[in-house]
């Protein structure tokens, strides 16, 4: 059984049983808690500065590489996320595209089609949603569930490192890096196992400033 | 007529003994190669609306009949998945299952392939707009737009045959909206550390022998991880099915034992351990069985579980009729042999046949109930009972023309009853008074004519707690609300379907339901296909469009001669039809939700619909519905509730009736109003009681209660048959006369009781509600006949 910090509220039980279930998961994080002893920054610190802000709104640029397209691909839009669980992602350029995830349901809309399904039951388009998600929403136990987390820099300027606890999952992406400055993430690398990869570039919406028609 | 009647009387006094052993030869043999079953769903109604006949379609043979659940705990999450993993391929290559689901894709290349060959049939993209040179931009740009991500590492593989991402749309219309929680590799449980799976087996629903097969099937295959310390939990109607049979054929082989038992102890008891006695009583009760079950074997083929275990209550009562006739029948002093039977047959024996005929129009109630378990009760009843009768009346009264010598316990028993005769009676107005408070209890608690078809089932609450868990995880819940549209023949059903489906989308829309399933999903009607087909540009048309569309695009035309060729190939392709997909893993998916009709069944799909956050509106679907061709609303729940306060209803009608016709027979026999009403007092009294204690109790009373009741009529009005002969008596002697206690009448009265009481008792510590609930009613309302009649009837004037 690790140490349990105070602020750890959640149950030894479900915590033995998930660093059986994930192994390596569990080393990892091995390091990241003894360097709270020392007073780094790490992984508690960063989830209670980004969950200290409840909701948000950005735009974001997305350019991914793809080595069998001719071109990188570029699309553009917005993101929004409310805690506790609540994240958005649209899609305004190229073309029109809305993925809702609350809670356990997701809804990818496109023109007049629109589906929801458990998130938890498509594991493979459930896990940049998660890292997404969990960072922004500051939700260290979702990212623990789902990752294997590292935190380096400071809180000026961090950046975290997800690996996938799935081995399946981990056949497909290796890994997950955001990175930013405070309560706000700036970026989010996206490393696929195949070599394919994407940056996403966030600019937070300072409230207000948005023209209305902006508003879904 | 009449005189060829009494010839044929006449044959059958003369050879009762040789017509008895001819007819119990023939019983035995019929009894012998009967089909014994124990399928609940005789229980259920036979005579449905059409809403209840799509429904119990399902609940009998549908595809909710084959499912079964499977859960495996214990052990790590790794090894659950691997567990998982290697059940999943022993059962499918089983050939025991049409289907076995478990998250686990790797080994459906089958199945993709077949899909991925006939996308521009199956793609609910594909129309005329989509190969224009809009269409086929938009379509690329959409499928591309997955790659580079993790969700669109299935595609990869197939982008440059299928630019449009057809089998990304196909996938997309054919995934649950409930879909199970993955691990990535399998399905696993939200809420337990458990890994599961959901299999169609291949055998019938119905076929109980095979269903047990198949679930011995999976036990052996999981051994192997039984021992790595992982459990399997089952559930599913199947195993429903399979554990009730065996709990009621354990059942009725306990109760049976244990009703013998009973009996045979009484009756060495009762008749001083005479085993002659003994053996001649039970020749009735022998006779009745075996008529019993070769009557009901030859009117409805078979013979259920729960038949058998009702009729150890015949036990009870047909060892009545020995009872009656061994006491009651007495030699005069010095008279010669033979003259009890003489006597037996002039002075007890029409008590004892309108007895026997009031049984009959009681039991004959049961035969127009609509429930083919319940009629199979009254056959059995009927024909047993008349059996017994005339075994007594014709066989014993030549075998033991002077009844039985033995005394024992009957003499005691004969002086406790004659005493208890002189007492109850002096109760007459507390008792009558406690029957006034039953009736007034009645009319002022709330009806206690609730209970539900559910509570005809002995599966227990902990078994349905862990269907309801396995069900939770596999999304297998319902809304409980079905869809069903029928056609003449395939493509209208799909057709019909369709036309559903484009209704629910929009309800979907509108957050009215939350998805749904459609036959149409899997397989397109005949004419959408058609359709498809023509959209189909020629192969210089596509290019020519392709290179427009592709300009600037990230994909080039050059690239995409693959989609050119096989968009062609499709051009020429055979529509799919149900047949064509036998063979294939979608064929259980479409079995699911496409029931084919026969000549006198249409053909029918089934639209599951699943709630969102809130419960679907009947009314707003119905109304979203009109005018699309035969489409039915069912509403599960509702449906089953109706239709069992329909039956419930029925029955009500069939009781009273029989009711009605037990005192139509009596009025006629004793043509007296006077001692008709003599006869109903005790009778209804014991039934006012009776359901008055259960009402305070707060029992919810169902149809096998009322059918308690029925017996309760029907065999509480023998006793008071008896008390009233003895008052008839008592008042035609000439005023004066002293009165004399007939003790051997009373004591075979009450050992007749005795028994019948005994037999029901049982019943009523069985776990098999529909046993249990008769017992319930049964035990305590003959019981309360006897005294009620003991009270009621004599004179006061003694």
């Amino acid at each position: 059984m690790p140490p349990l910090t105070p602020t750890r509220t959640d149950r030894p039980t479900r915590r033995a049983a998930l660093a059986r279930l994930v192994a390596g998961g569990v080393a990892l994080a091995w390091p990241a808690r003894q360097t709270q002893a020392q007073g780094a920054f790490d992984l508690v610190q960063l989830m209670r500065t980004l969950a200290q802000v409840k909701a948000g709104e950005a735009t974001f640029v997305e350019k991914r590489n793809v080595a069998m397209l001719e071109r990188t691909l570029q699309s553009s839009g917005r993101l929004s996320f409310e805690a506790p669980d609540t994240f958005v992602r649209e899609t305004l350029k190229p073309t029109q595209e809305k993925i809702a995830v609350v809670g356990n349901e997701v809804t990818m809309s496109r023109g007049t089609r629109s589906r929801t399904v458990p998130l938890d039951s498509v594991p493979e388009a459930a896990v940049i949603m998660e890292a997404i998600r969990g960072t922004l929403t500051g939700n260290r136990t979702a990212i623990e569930r789902n990752f294997s987390a590292s935190v380096s820099g400071t809180a000026q300027r961090w950046e975290l490192e997800l690996k996938p606890n799935e081995p399946r999952l981990r056949e497909l992406v290796i890994s997950v890096r955001l990175s930013g400055a405070q309560a706000l993430v700036r970026e989010v690398v996206v490393a696929m196992a195949d070599g394919d990869r994407s940056v996403m570039t966030i600019e937070p919406v300072v409230p207000g400033a948005r023209p209305a028609s902006a508003a879904s | 007529m009449s005189s060829l009647l009494a010839r044929l009387r006449n044959v059958v006094r003369r050879h009762a003994i040789a017509l008895w052993l001819v007819l119990v030869v023939v019983a035995a043999g019929i009894s012998a190669r009967t089909n014994y079953v124990a399928d609940l769903s005789a229980f259920l109604p036979s005579t449905p609306s059409a809403e209840q006949a799509v429904l119990l379609d399902q609940l009998r043979g549908g595809i909710a009949a084959r499912l079964l659940l499977i859960g495996i705990e214990g052990g790590t999450a790794p090894q659950r998945s691997e567990a998982s993993l290697r059940l999943a391929n022993t059962l499918r290559a089983s050939g025991a299952f049409d289907a076995v689901h478990n998250g686990d894709n790797s080994g459906f290349e089958a199945t993709g392939k077949f899909l991925f060959e006939h996308r521009y049939l199956l793609s609910p993209a594909v129309d005329a707009q989509r190969f224009t040179v809009a269409g086929l931009r938009a379509g690329i740009d959409e499928a591309t737009s997955l790659l580079g991500t993790p969700g669109g590492a299935a595609i990869k593989a197939v982008i440059l045959r299928d630019p449009t991402g057809e089998t990304v749309r196909m996938a997309e219309s054919m995934l649950p909206s409930q879909a199970p929680r993955s691990d990535g590799r399998v399905w696993i449980s939200r809420s337990a550390a458990r890994a599961v799976l959901i299999a169609t087996t291949h055998a019938d629903g119905a076929d109980l022998d095979a269903q047990q097969r198949t679930l011995q099937l999976v036990h052996s295959s999981f051994a192997p991880f039984e021992q790595q310390g992982l459990k399997l939990v089952l559930s599913g109607s199947g195993t429903f099915a399979v554990a009730s049979r065996a709990q009621i054929k354990a059942e009725v082989e306990r109760l049976a034992i244990a009703g013998g038992v009973a009996i045979v102890a009484l009756m060495l008891l009762a008749f001083g351990g005479s085993l002659k006695t003994l053996a001649t009583a039970l020749l009735p009760v022998g006779s009745g069985v075996l008529a019993g079950i070769a009557a009901v074997s030859l009117i409805f083929g078979n013979v259920h579980g729960i038949t058998l275990g009702f009729g150890t209550t015949l036990i009870g009562e047909a060892v009545d009729y020995a009872i009656y006739y061994l006491i009651q029948a007495r030699a005069a002093a010095g008279a010669p042999a033979g003259d009890g039977a003489r006597r037996w047959l002039a002075d007890n024996w029409p008590t004892v046949r309108l007895g026997l005929l009031t049984s009959i129009c009681g039991f004959a109630a049961l035969l127009f109930s609509g429930f083919p378990g319940l009629a199979q009760l009254g056959v059995f009843s009927i024909a047993g009972l008349s059996a017994a009768a005339l075994t007594t009346r014709h066989v014993l009264t030549v075998t033991s023309p002077d009844g039985a010598p033995g005394m024992g316990l009957r003499r005691h028993l004969g002086h406790f009853v004659g005493a208890c005769t002189t007492v109850l009676p002096r109760l007459r107005g507390p008792l009558a008074a406690v029957a006034l408070l039953a009736a007034l209890t009645l009319a002022w608690l709330p009806s206690p004519w609730r209970g539900d078809l559910g509570s005809l089932s002995p599966v227990g609450a902990e078994k349905m707690a862990i269907d309801a868990e396995l069900r939770a995880d596999l999304g297998a819940t319902d809304a409980g609300m079905l869809v069903a549209v029928s056609a003449s023949d395939e493509a209208g059903a799909l057709a019909a379907a369709e036309a559903a489906g484009t209704r629910l989308d929009k309800l979907i829309d509108a957050g009215v339901i939350a998805g749904y399933e459609s036959p149409a999903r899997v397989l397109p009607s005949p004419a959408l296909q058609q359709l498809r087909r023509d959209a189909l540009p020629n192969a210089a048309t596509l290019s020519a469009r392709l290179a427009e569309a592709t300009i600037d695009g990230p994909l080039p035309a050059a690239r995409l001669g693959g989609f050119v060729a096989d968009v062609q190939a499709a051009r020429q392709q055979a529509l799919l039809t149900r047949a064509s997909l036998k063979g294939t893993p979608l064929y259980a998916a479409l079995d699911a939700l496409l029931v084919p009709g026969n000549g006198t069944r249409p053909w029918r799909a089934l639209l599951s619909l699943q709630a969102g956050a809130k419960a679907i509106d009947p009314a707003a679907l119905r109304s979203a519905l009109a005018g699309v061709p035969g489409a039915q609303v069912v509403d599960i729940g509702a449906e089953l509730h109706a239709l069992y306060a329909r039956y419930l209803h029925e029955a009500t009608l069939q009781a009273l009736l029989g009711a009605l016709a037990v005192c139509v027979l009596l009025a006629l026999h004793l043509r007296s109003p006077a001692r008709l009403w003599r006869i109903a007092q005790p009778v209804a009294a014991a039934v006012l009681i009776v359901l008055a204690g259960f009402s305070a109790l707060g029992v919810a009373l169902g149809i096998l209660h009322l059918v308690g009741l029925l017996l309760t009529v029907a065999i509480g009005s023998n006793y008071a048959l008896f008390f009233d002969q003895i008052r008839a008596r008592q008042d035609a002697a000439p005023p004066g006369t002293p009165w004399v206690v007939d003790n051997d009448t009373l004591a075979s009265l009450a050992l007749a009781n005795l028994t019948a009481v005994i037999s029901f008792c049982l019943l009523a510590f069985s776990s098999i509600p529909a046993l249990f609930a008769i017992g319930q009613v049964v035990a305590p309302g003959i019981l309360l006949s006897l005294l009620l009649s003991a009270a009621f009837i004599p004179s006061r004037a003694r």
